[in-house]
């Protein structure tokens, strides 16, 4: 599974190069292989996945193909309700979750052929920068042992990266599918809000909640976006925005041309308090996009300090009353700071957080409007800096360690608040061998934009072909 | 009141400040659902509303 992409597998699969059995046996040899110690997976089912790949195996004997991933190992954070699964959402309670009908992004994945390996490992109730789960095991950097692989969707990026699962959901309401891409190195899209279903997926924020795809490449990420996007009437708040061809997008076999592109470079904030080599490793993937044809500029970002403390009264407000059960019955299961996030959205007032909604619409007209006028999309830092050691997540008194996820889900959260398509990819190493990110914030519904200008660079660089160490 | 009550209230009163910052400013006809149209106000110009036939 560490060679193959989903494009490239999916291919393979039908030309009868190799089987969809063939396929999930391989990654599931891997995971019993490697799993124990990268704690990705919460929930594994061998038997289950391997009936899938027979039943799709006898589908491609009689020629009928379920779609663009017929075969193709896949694997969901553990917040995807999947009826038969438990969805512990990383609490302590296994069926802690459960919804009428199966996650809409997983149906549509599973629909287009996709193997379900299992369900992966994450942050408690999504809440959390770092990836740390004391009930489930800490998720495991695959690059550097003791250090965190960034969350929430921490399994997910674990998976992807070290080989597991070809491709993975994961969901962002702060920055929890592009901090762990970031992180372990690989590729993470939370799309415009609305694009992707959230139904079935467990509500953290309402407002804030984006459900997206990882994988090693940003060709993957179009691949399972594609199936993923649309309207779904199980959800109010998906998008009748139509479905654009996103591999179209990306332009044809003559290579990378960013010709005309306007690229704006974050000249306040973003590049902060963020570690020198991480600004460096973000600067020069600008110039790869220079010498790709694009028109880099420097750009002034309107508020985003404020964006960022709207988006967090929203989400703590939601949060709280989401989980309010959790947190009045049983709050003694729930990790010290876990807990403390979610008592802090009981202390603001109904008046606050309705203020923060109506802010929240202005300051988005206004950051729309002013950066997309002067550039087609805007490049930043992901992660402020490389992936920590876990006990810069673990160890301390609980409003420290809260201080320390603030600060490094900084760059991240305002997206979320403006619901702009925003992609994590990976652009270089630290000197001590960890992932640095690029990150690429595009206009509401212009994935397309974001996407090509992603693959352009993955196509002028060779860093997400590295592999971790864990073999 | 406990150790860790004590920053987190300092916590809630420096996020509330953007609201006494900013809110009053705001005009009445300011509303959330106005979010969404500024989504679908911000999108590339080629884009455009579909119906079922995508999905």
């Amino acid at each position: 599974m560490i060679g193959w992409t989903i494009e490239a597998l999916a291919a393979a699969i039908r030309a009868g190069q190799i089987s969809p059995v063939e396929a999930t046996r391989e990654a599931l040899a891997r995971i019993e292989r490697l799993d124990g110690e990268l704690r990705a997976f919460i929930c594994l089912d061998a038997a289950r996945a391997l009936e899938t790949a027979r039943r799709l195996e006898a589908d491609q004997r009689r020629g009928a193909w379920r779609g663009p991933l017929h075969g193709v190992p896949l694997a969901f954070k553990d917040l995807c309700f999947v009826d038969g699964w438990p969805t512990s959402c990383g609490t302590r309670t296994a069926e802690y979750f459960r919804d009428e009908q199966d996650c809409t992004a997983v149906a549509r994945l599973v629909a287009a052929g996709a193997v379900t390996l299992g369900k992966l490992n994450m942050s408690e109730l999504a809440m959390g920068p770092f990836g740390d789960n004391a009930h489930h095991g800490h998720a495991r950097n695959p690059w550097r042992v003791g250090h965190c692989a960034g969350g929430s969707s921490s399994g997910s990026a674990v998976a992807v990266a070290s080989g597991l699962a070809l491709g993975a959901i994961g969901t962002d309401t702060g920055g929890s599918i592009r901090l762990p891409a970031a992180a372990c190195g690989i590729v993470g899209l939370k799309p415009t809000y609305g694009r992707v279903s959230r139904a079935g997926a467990m509500p953290l924020s309402w407002s804030n909640d984006h459900v997206g795809p990882m994988a090693r490449t940003v060709r993957d990420c179009a691949v399972l976006l594609q199936v993923m996007a649309g309207p779904d009437p199980r959800d109010a708040t998906s998008s009748p925005e139509r479905v654009p061809d996103y591999l179209a997008a990306l332009g044809g076999p003559a290579g990378p041309d960013l010709t005309g592109t306007r690229v704006g470079v974050a000249e306040n904030f973003f590049f902060q308090r963020v570690d020198v080599e991480v600004a460096a490793a973000v600067r020069k993937a600008a110039d790869v996009l220079a010498r790709l044809g694009a028109h880099v500029d420097e750009l002034h970002v309107p508020d985003p300090q404020t964006m960022s403390d709207v988006t967090n009264i929203v989400s703590r407000s939601e949060s709280s009353a989401i989980h309010a059960r959790l947190l009045h019955d049983r709050p003694h299961e729930i990790q010290p700071v876990v807990r403390a996030r979610l008592e802090l959205g009981l202390q603001i007032r109904a008046h606050d957080y309705l203020q923060a909604l109506r802010l929240r619409a202005r300051l988005t007209r206004a950051f729309v409007a002013e950066v997309f006028a002067q550039a087609d999309v805007l490049v930043a830092p992901v992660i402020p800096e490389p992936a920590p050691p876990l006990a810069h997540a673990t160890v301390g008194p609980v409003h420290e360690l809260a201080e320390r996820q603030g600060r490094f889900a900084r760059l991240t959260r305002l997206f979320n608040g403006l619901g702009l398509p925003a992609l994590s990819v990976p652009c270089g190493f630290s000197s001590a061998g960890l992932p640095l990110a690029l990150q690429i914030v595009g206009r509401p519904f212009d994935e397309p934009t974001v996407l090509r200008v992603g693959d352009a660079y993955q196509r002028a660089t060779d860093w997400h072909t590295r592999r971790p160490p864990v073999d | 009141m406990t150790n860790e009550s004590r920053p987190q209230q300092a916590e809630v009163a420096a996020l509330l400040g953007v609201i006494e910052r900013m809110a009053a400013d705001l005009a009445l006809a300011e509303e959330p659902a106005r979010f969404i149209t500024a989504l679908e106000m911000g999108r590339p110009l080629a884009a455009s509303t579909a119906g079922d036939a995508d999905r």
